[in-house]
Parts: C-alpha cells; sequence; structure tokens
C-alpha cells in the first residue's frame, strides 16, 4: 500500500482516537483539580473504613461517585494519592472504576442487555481489582510503589497551584482558577502518555493485520489470549467498548474470551499503561499488567470450558 | 524566562479551536460517532477556559515567585519556574502539539477501502444491535446498516427476495467477488471512534461492476434476489442503476 494511503488512514485513527480521548482526559483532570482544591486530605482519612480490607473493596466501588474511564481515572487516582488515600485502595480504585460507574453499567447493558455477560464483567472485574488491591497492600513501604514525581503535591511543590494540606479554605473563584492550573498540570503531564499510546494504538491497527488474531476465535484458550491481544491493542475507551464486544460475538467468540475483552481492557490497554508510569514506578506498572491479565484470561478460559449460557 | 508557559497556554488555546473547528465544518463525523459531538465540543470549550485562565495567570503574576518543592529537589533540574512541574518541559510540549500538527497540516479523511484491507476487518453479514427496529423502516429508506441488521435478525433470509432498496456506499471487492459483475456497497459502522470502525456491506450484481473504481462512492438501486453466495444463501441486490455520488457528509454509519 502506498505510502500517503498508510499515513492518512493512520492519521484518521490517530485523531479519532485522541478527540474522543482526551475529552474523557480532560474531564478527569477537572475532576482531579476540583478534588486537589476541595477535597482535604482530612476527609478522605475521615470517609475510609479503617480495615484494609474494607477499604480496598470500598476503593473498587469508588468509581460510581467519579464515574471516569482509563483515560479519566489516573490523574484521579494520582491526585487521591496526594491526599493520602492508601496505595493499595487506589489500586482498587485505579483498576475496577473504569468498569465500575454508571456509564459502563449502561453501555455494557445496552450492548448485552441483562444477563451473564453484564453480571460476569461486574463481578469478575469486583473481584479482579479487589484481589490485585490486596497482594499491593501486603508491600510494607507502599509509598516506595509510587513514581516520585507523583507524590510531588505531598512535598509541597506541584505548583503554583497545589495549596498546603493545612491551608484555610479559598473562596470558590479562588479555588477555582487554582483548579484550572492543576487539571494544566495534570493534561500536559498525563496527555504526553495519551499521545504516544495514542499513535502506538493507531499503528498497530494500520500496520498489523488483525486476521490471523480473529481467525482463533473457536479455540477456548487461544480465543482468550487473542481476545487480551485485542484489548491491549486496540485501547478503546471502557465507556463503549461493550459495543465492539458484541461484533467480536459476531465473529464466533465465545463468553468467556468476551469477557475477558471486558474486563482486561478497561484495566491494561496501551494508553492506560503508559499513563500508570506517571504515577507508579515501572516494576510496579509490569504487576499492574501481568496480573489482570494472567486473572482475566483464568476467568474467560474457565468459562469458556465449563459454563453453558 | 517563560516561555514553554506561554507556549502551553497557547497549545491549549489552539487545540480548543482546533477541536470546535472540526465540529464546525462537520469533519469530526470523519472521526467519532456523533452521539459524542457534544463531549468533544465541552473539550474544545474547557481548553479554551484553561487556556485563557492560565493567560491571565501569566500576565498577573511576578516572574518567579513561587518556592522550590522541598521534598524533590532534582526532579526539575532543567525547570526554571516549577509552577509547572514537568509538565511544561519541551519535549512535552512537543508531544502534545502532535495531534494539532497532524489534525491541521494532513488533510482529513474518512477511512476507505483501504482500512479493511489493511486492518483485515471482514466484512460481516452479522452485526448486532437492534434487528428488530430496522423492519419496521420503508425497505427503500433502509442504509446498508439497517439491511445488515434485517439480514440477521431474520428467521430466513428468503424473506427478503424481491424487496427493493436504495443504498449509497463506497465500491469494496475481494477475492470472493470472482467475476466482473459483482461489488459491495460498503459503509464503516462507528460506535465510539473509527478505531472501532467494522466495515459492512450488501453484495451487489451489476453489469457495470467492472468498470466502478474501489473506494469511490456510488448509490445503487435494485431489487434484492437470494443466491448462493460463498456457500451462503444470501440477498444480492440486483442493481437497476449503478451511480457516481458524492460522498455523504457523515460517510460512517453510527448503530
Amino acid at each position: 500500500m502506498e505510502f500517503s494511503t498508510q499515513l492518512s488512514l493512520f492519521s484518521t485513527r490517530f485523531l479519532g482516537i485522541f478527540i474522543e480521548a482526551v475529552s474523557f482526559l480532560l474531564l478527569g483532570t477537572i475532576v482531579s483539580g476540583l478534588i486537589e482544591v476541595f477535597v482535604r486530605k482530612e476527609d478522605i482519612a475521615r470517609l475510609l473504613p479503617r480495615n484494609p480490607f474494607a477499604a480496598i473493596v470500598a476503593g473498587s466501588f469508588l468509581g460510581f461517585l467519579f464515574p471516569v474511564c482509563e483515560c479519566g481515572v489516573v490523574p484521579v487516582t494520582r491526585k487521591l494519592y496526594q491526599k493520602g488515600l492508601p496505595v493499595a485502595v487506589g489500586v482498587a480504585f485505579l483498576l475496577a472504576a473504569p468498569v465500575m460507574n454508571p456509564i459502563v453499567f449502561a453501555s455494557t447493558y445496552a450492548a448485552f442487555g441483562f444477563g451473564p455477560i453484564l453480571i460476569g464483567r461486574f463481578v469478575i472485574t469486583c473481584i479482579m481489582a479487589v484481589a490485585i488491591g490486596l497482594i499491593f497492600s501486603l508491600q510494607r513501604n507502599p509509598i516506595k510503589m509510587l513514581h516520585p514525581r507523583a507524590l510531588m503535591a505531598m512535598a509541597g511543590g506541584s505548583g503554583a497551584a497545589a495549596p498546603q494540606p493545612s491551608a484555610p479554605r479559598l473562596s470558590v473563584g479562588q479555588g477555582i482558577v487554582r483548579a484550572a492550573r492543576v487539571a494544566t498540570d495534570e493534561f500536559f503531564d498525563m496527555g504526553r502518555y495519551l499521545v504516544m499510546g495514542t499513535a502506538l494504538a493507531a499503528g498497530m491497527q494500520t500496520f498489523l493485520s488483525q486476521e490471523q488474531i480473529r481467525a482463533l476465535a473457536s479455540d477456548p484458550s487461544m480465543s482468550a489470549v487473542a481476545m487480551a491481544i485485542m484489548a491491549f491493542v486496540l485501547s478503546i475507551c471502557s465507556t463503549t467498548d461493550a459495543i465492539l464486544a458484541l461484533s467480536f460475538a459476531n465473529f464466533g467468540f465465545p463468553s468467556g474470551s468476551l469477557l475477558t475483552f471486558l474486563t482486561f481492557g478497561p484495566m491494561v490497554d496501551i494508553k492506560a499503561t503508559l499513563m500508570y508510569l506517571s504515577v507508579f514506578k515501572r516494576r510496579v506498572v509490569f504487576y499492574m499488567v501481568i496480573l489482570p491479565l494472567l486473572m482475566s484470561l483464568l476467568f474467560g478460559i474457565f468459562i469458556n470450558l465449563n459454563v453453558r449460557f | 524566562m517563560r516561555t514553554r508557559q506561554w507556549f502551553q497556554a497557547a497549545l491549549m488555546l489552539l487545540l480548543g479551536l482546533y477541536l470546535l473547528e472540526t465540529l464546525l465544518t462537520g469533519e469530526i463525523a470523519y472521526y467519532i460517532n456523533e452521539r459524542f459531538n457534544w463531549l468533544a465540543g465541552v473539550a474544545g470549550f474547557t481548553l479554551i477556559a484553561l487556556g485563557v485562565i492560565n493567560v491571565i495567570a501569566l500576565l498577573s503574576e511576578p516572574e518567579q515567585g513561587k518556592e522550590a518543592p522541598k521534598g524533590a529537589p532534582n526532579l526539575l533540574p532543567n525547570a526554571p519556574s516549577v509552577a509547572h512541574g514537568v509538565s511544561a518541559r519541551w519535549y512535552v510540549l512537543a508531544i502534545l502539539s502532535v495531534p494539532l500538527i497532524f489534525g491541521v497540516f494532513l488533510p482529513a479523511q474518512p477511512l476507505g477501502a483501504a482500512a479493511i484491507n489493511n486492518s483485515g476487518v471482514a466484512f460481516s453479514l452479522n452485526v448486532s444491535g437492534a434487528g428488530d427496529q430496522a423492519f419496521s423502516i420503508t425497505p427503500t429508506q433502509r442504509n446498508v446498516l439497517d439491511w445488515v441488521r434485517a439480514f440477521s435478525a431474520a428467521t430466513s433470509v428468503d424473506e427478503f427476495g424481491g424487496q427493493p432498496a436504495d443504498l449509497i456506499g463506497f465500491v469494496y471487492r475481494d477475492v470472493r467477488f470472482e467475476d466482473d459483475t459483482e461489488f459491495m456497497v460498503t459503509r464503516f459502522t462507528v460506535s465510539c471512534c473509527v478505531a472501532d470502525a467494522v466495515a459492512i456491506g450488501v453484495i451487489v450484481r451489476s453489469e457495470q461492476a467492472a468498470s466502478l473504481t474501489p473506494d469511490s462512492w456510488v448509490r445503487v438501486q435494485g431489487k434484492f434476489e437470494v443466491r448462493d453466495f460463498a456457500g451462503q444463501r444470501t440477498p444480492i441486490l440486483i442493481a437497476e442503476s449503478v451511480e457516481p455520488t458524492a460522498m455523504p457528509e457523515r460517510p460512517y454509519l453510527f448503530p
């Protein structure tokens, strides 16, 4: 194929994903800016359950309070960390929120109706997020898992915008200006990973053939692997991936593999993984990719082999 | 030196303007499902608002007025003003400029037949969705998506024999189309953004098929006959007329 045709295809896909995702990222950074200004550390400490297990479960349901997809969840999590959210609770929130929120519930319901896929998606996501949160809570010094820069506001330096934790409450007008400047910082800091991830996803869609992946649909375990790869490569927003999963169903992919796609994709994809690097150290990001991968494959293959809907 | 902060503010303003421009020109239809247009609009205005607030802040703040981060002195050795952290480094600004450069300097083009070959997205006659609602539309008013939905929702495709259709789409052919008399009138469906584009189509039989350029837009009118295609009973549109037409303003169908 001619280079100009490929460039044009790449450009269309790149801008398509970017325009879609940048809106959600902006919403996430605005929420993050508002948390920075209007939520105090004491609020988080007061509202969160004392029991670590209960706190992690609460974290995985926090998405119903902050409805964000995987582009918006990263700045929100980072800001909540700066406000003293325990690391393991944040991990559970980060992994679960892109699915465990009202928007995704609505889109999954629209695509599959109320049935095994909808229930399976939410139950499996919740189990995975809580389990991975618990694994991370075993770390004795959790702050070490975070990227130093992610904690800068705790050290008092994320910017002009960052009020000290003990700072008096601001007027609404001042607060909004500060929130806007925090949002600007977050937007550029996260946006660079979003742009790189978008370029990778668009590049893979343009230069790799998906035919072989689709050919794997009939095998119970390989089809789950294929769906996990598709979820990672396509980097589709969790708010709408259910509709695409429906088209995979028509290619003959079994329900378990669809659940792999619907649980792994929102937790881990190219752009989300890159954005995780702005919060966690590299080794931690590795575990945050590999654990959801293995668990979602396990669930998917088990369902393919043992469950008939 | 606050060049970078100024550049950052300008970049946000320009990105916001770009988003609003694609909305106003309608080019947004090449990129995302129209039900997310409002979101792109909100994003555009938000970026502009953030840009304006940053400009006002830059104008009203003293040059070097902010304290250094106490806990992390070595993180930003090159940043003279820590007020904006890592976010205003040149390479970050360069990366965020890329979408703007692509959007402004490359001509906007929707996905075409080349995207099918390349991504290997096989067209399918089993697109999901509300098949029932397709039946409530008058046959000649149905678009490619409505027909494909109706085909997959029908208990037997034989019921489509003799039904009239009037379709617009682009011309697509692959190895399954053995002779010069067949092609597919094809559209992309986009649920969210072009990343999830799926090509769907209706098979057309026409004497003019050989003269049609792949990827060109046509309007096909005719009646369905149910025949064997690649070993399957398939409704095939027997064309009474095939005329070239302009690409619609919204080239994709939104399920």
